[in-house]
């Protein structure tokens, strides 16, 4: 059966009616010339000054510190910076340690994205419908989201320790794991006990993100669809994911983006244990920043982090054709 | 009446209303011709659980202490100059920083005028707080809670107190008497390349503790060795497994807490983490028959422990499921508090066992000094950028004087004092009983351990970096079966330790 947003087409017209009007010319609004002038300056940059002051400051200025910061380096005995030049740089890409956080973090972003996706769509499915209750269930998925992700990590650490957990105590009880089965301290499954943490927390947001798209769905095609004798599967393979692809694409590209830098997890549950096995690009960047007073290290380390975001993302939105 | 027998004649008083030998009325008017009012409840809070008095809460402590006349005449006229400003401290949660911050600044603030404001924050978030201050020379603290693995780091950036007190003679507090603190305290938490980095604040050190009941029904005596203590481990296991393991650990990965276990089965087995030479040494022969050995004691333990710091490792005896263990002696009163322990008056506390071998100081590096009492002591030193250093001396001064080390102790929840008078005093002794909250009935173990058996870690610059990141993390990659084996583990720290300390 096909689960699908009762968006009438009527009211899809009159979205796009509403966006029309939006760009006509001055003359096709009811309200006028003289309302539409507010919205318009001649000398717009005494306007645009808090927004563009508020940029250089938060986002301008850090960012070319940053670079700065990151041909330099503390010296701690002498408490102050020093020139280096390229050697954080050529540190960095000599460091076997940035590079198992590189792969750590690209595995953890990889993986959680395909289960948050995948679960995200499965459970938009089920709640795309009007029947009663199907509200106030939409409306529990948001409580995960406003848990401070620290506090996640805390829950699942404790739910997930080795002696009074209780998820090693269900698994145990079933006969899934052995009477010595640790998960955050074993290499092969710590990573996957910090995933669970994020899956729980943000899968919601995915769903969330989905059922925006299924509801907006026109009804039309999914009514042909359904007169062509098309089974399940083929309405949603071919109708249902064609047409969320755009949405689809923006959750990744976001969840994306924030898996990427993905820290509060790791530093609560494992510090990036056992071993190097969880330790992902931000906690190392941290840990070089602020443990180690390492600045200049820790900015190229921030720095390269920030290219792989963009470079990545970018491609992503042209792959997957997405405008803004 | 001199001020030793009024607090002997409180310890005795305390002592028949607990026994039910006096009503709470004749308490307090006994304690009222001392002097001491209503305050003496604060001597005796420790004895709710049977007396039904109530344990004094902070609130209720902020309302009843009382402070000695000169100390308190001598805070007011010293801190009128200051009056208004405001010192602050950015300090890891401990016993002394609670009690201080919850109970007691308030009475500083009320003699002095001097406001304080107190972070409490995980350990390496206050290293992170103090390197940016120094880094920064913002002052954004007046006073530095220093772990004793920080003092080399530090040294060029505080207030040398020893000078300070005897240069600055108005704001030297009488009787503050710096040789009352435990001399080998001084050494091992306070001096850096003949700097008193800060003044001893608080000492959480390694002790053994072991469970009564236990020991008894198995006919187990405390460890004098480290063989009987490893065999007392395997006893308890064979017994009492898997519902109760032999021993307990803090061995998470990448923790400090996991060096800070390193530490104690090397010192013990006759290793040390440096050489004369100043290269790494944890790889030698000493080095890994230690190694060999917490790989048999490991067996006794849960396999959780490599995912516990100190917190788990606390919890799990308080939860009943551990029989012995060489830890923080900080963690014993909380084990002793009703309600909140499975253990309340089963544990008992002593000395470590005696080290296989122990290498002497000159036969190790960087001031390292073995012995099976691990420290994590800390000082507090007056910044060299502070905003306010004068009232931030005062106040370092009152929160280590004498009377409010006393007062840290008994409402700070059995804490070990750094100060040899505070041990001694009548008030902490009176708490020295079984099953009741803030206990100090282990507090001989600790002074005893401090004295004989205490290990420092080494002072260099890169030791909060060796220390929390380089040896927890390879030493959490071997537990983690990442290495073949010990040899292979110490090696690769070898390599990774010596190239940091040669820059």
């Amino acid at each position: 059966m096909i689960v699908r947003s009762g968006l009438e087409i009527g009211q899809a017209g009159d979205l796009q009616r509403r966006k029309a009007a939006a760009v006509a010319p001055k003359a096709s609004r009811p309200d006028g010339p003289a309302k539409r002038r507010r919205y318009v300056s001649d000398t717009p940059w005494p306007w645009l000054m808090p927004l563009v002051a508020i940029l250089a400051t938060f986002a301008i200025y850090p960012l070319f510190y940053n670079i700065w910061l990151s041909f330099q380096e503390f010296l701690p005995r002498k408490r102050q910076l020093a020139y280096v030049g390229l050697e954080n740089w050529s540190t960095m890409f000599a460091d076997a340690r940035m590079w198992d956080a590189l792969q750590v973090t690209l595995a953890y972003t990889g993986i959680c994205l395909v289960i948050q996706v995948v679960l995200g769509m499965a459970i938009a499915l089920l709640l795309d419908s009007d029947e009663p209750g199907f509200g106030l269930l939409r409306g529990v998925l948001t409580l995960t989201l406003v848990v401070p992700p620290a506090i996640t990590g805390m829950m699942f650490l404790l739910m997930e320790d080795a002696q009074f957990g209780l998820i090693p105590f269900v698994l145990k009880s079933l006969g899934l794991m052995g009477a010595g089965g640790v998960i955050l301290s074993s290499p092969t499954w710590a990573l996957w006990g910090v995933m669970l943490a994020d899956t729980w927390q943000w899968t919601p947001f995915m769903v969330l993100i989905f059922l925006a798209g299924l509801r907006a769905l026109p009804k039309e095609p999914f009514e042909s669809a359904m007169i062509d004798g098309a089974n399940a599967f083929q309405t949603f393979t071919r109708l249902t994911l064609p047409m969320m692809w755009r949405v689809i694409a923006i959750a990744v590209l976001i969840r994306g983006i924030d898996l990427f830098r993905t820290f509060d997890y790791v530093y609560v549950m494992t510090s990036g244990g056992p071993g190097t096995a969880t330790y992902t690009l931000s906690l190392y960047a941290w840990q070089q920043t602020f443990s180690f007073i390492k600045w200049g290290y820790g900015a190229a380390l921030s720095l390269f982090t920030l290219v792989i975001i963009v470079l990545t993302a970018n491609v992503f939105v042209r792959v997957a054709r997405l405008k803004w | 009446m001199n001020p030793v027998d009024r607090k002997l004649w409180l310890a005795s008083i305390t002592d028949r209303y607990v026994r039910g030998g006096m009503d709470r009325r004749t308490f307090l008017r006994s304690a009222a011709k001392l002097g001491l009012g209503v305050g003496a409840l604060g001597a005796m809070s420790h004895l709710s659980a049977r007396s039904g008095l109530g344990l004094i809460s902070p609130a209720a402590a902020q309302e009843n202490i009382q402070w000695p006349e000169d100390m308190s005449n001598w805070l007011k006229e010293a801190g009128k100059p200051f009056a208004g400003q405001t010192v602050r401290l950015a300090t890891e949660s401990t016993p002394p920083s609670n009690a201080i911050n919850s109970a007691l600044k308030g009475y500083f603030t009320e003699m002095t005028g001097i406001n304080v404001e107190i972070e409490t924050l995980p350990l390496e978030q206050v290293l992170q707080k103090l390197t940016l201050d120094v880094a920064s020379g913002l002052g954004t603290y007046d006073l530095y809670y220093l772990d004793q693995s920080w003092m080399a780091a530090f040294s060029g950036d505080v207030i040398d107190p020893r000078e300070k007190y005897e240069s600055d003679k108005n704001l030297a507090m009488p009787g503050y008497n710096i040789d009352d603190f435990l001399p080998a305290l001084v050494d091992g938490i306070s001096m850096y390349d003949g700097v008193m980095v800060g003044v001893p604040y608080d000492i959480p050190i390694f002790i053994q503790m072991y469970r009564r009941d236990l020991y008894e029904e198995l006919g187990l005596k405390p460890a004098e060795t480290m063989a009987q203590y490893l065999s007392n481990a395997q006893a308890i296991q064979q017994a009492k497994g898997p519902e109760i393991f032999g021993t307990t650990g803090q061995m998470k990965s990448g923790h400090y807490s996991l060096e800070c276990d390193w530490t104690c089965w090397l010192w013990s087995h006759g290793g040390s983490i440096f050489g004369p030479d100043k290269t790494f040494t944890g790889n030698d022969e000493a080095g890994l028959e230690a190694m060999n050995y917490w790989i048999e004691l490991k067996k006794n333990m849960p396999a959780a422990v490599d995912s516990w710091t100190w917190d788990g490792q606390g919890q799990s005896v308080a939860q009943g499921i551990a029989g012995q263990l060489i830890s923080w002696g900080e963690f014993f009163p909380s084990w002793d508090a009703p309600g909140g322990s499975n253990v309340v008056g089963l544990m008992e506390a002593t000395v470590p066992p005696k080290a296989n071998s122990l290498r002497t100081v000159e036969q190790t590096g960087f001031g390292e000094i073995p012995g099976v009492g691990h420290q994590g002591g800390s000082s507090l030193a007056v910044s060299k950028y502070a905003k306010s250093p004068d009232a931030a001396w005062l106040f370092a001064q009152w929160a280590t004087a004498p009377e409010t080390q006393v007062w840290i102790t008994v409402l700070g929840g059995g804490t070990g004092p750094t100060r040899q008078s505070a041990y001694d005093d009548p008030r902490v002794k009176a708490n020295a009983k079984p099953g009741i909250a803030g206990t100090t009935r282990h507090l001989d173990a600790v002074r005893e351990t401090i004295a004989n058996h205490m290990g420092s870690e080494p002072d260099l610059p890169e030791w909060a970096e060796i220390s929390n990141d380089t040896i927890p993390v390879e030493l959490g990659r071997f537990f983690a079966g990442e290495y073949d084996s010990p040899k292979a583990a110490m090696d690769a720290i070898k390599t990774k330790v010596d190239g940091i300390v040669a820059g």
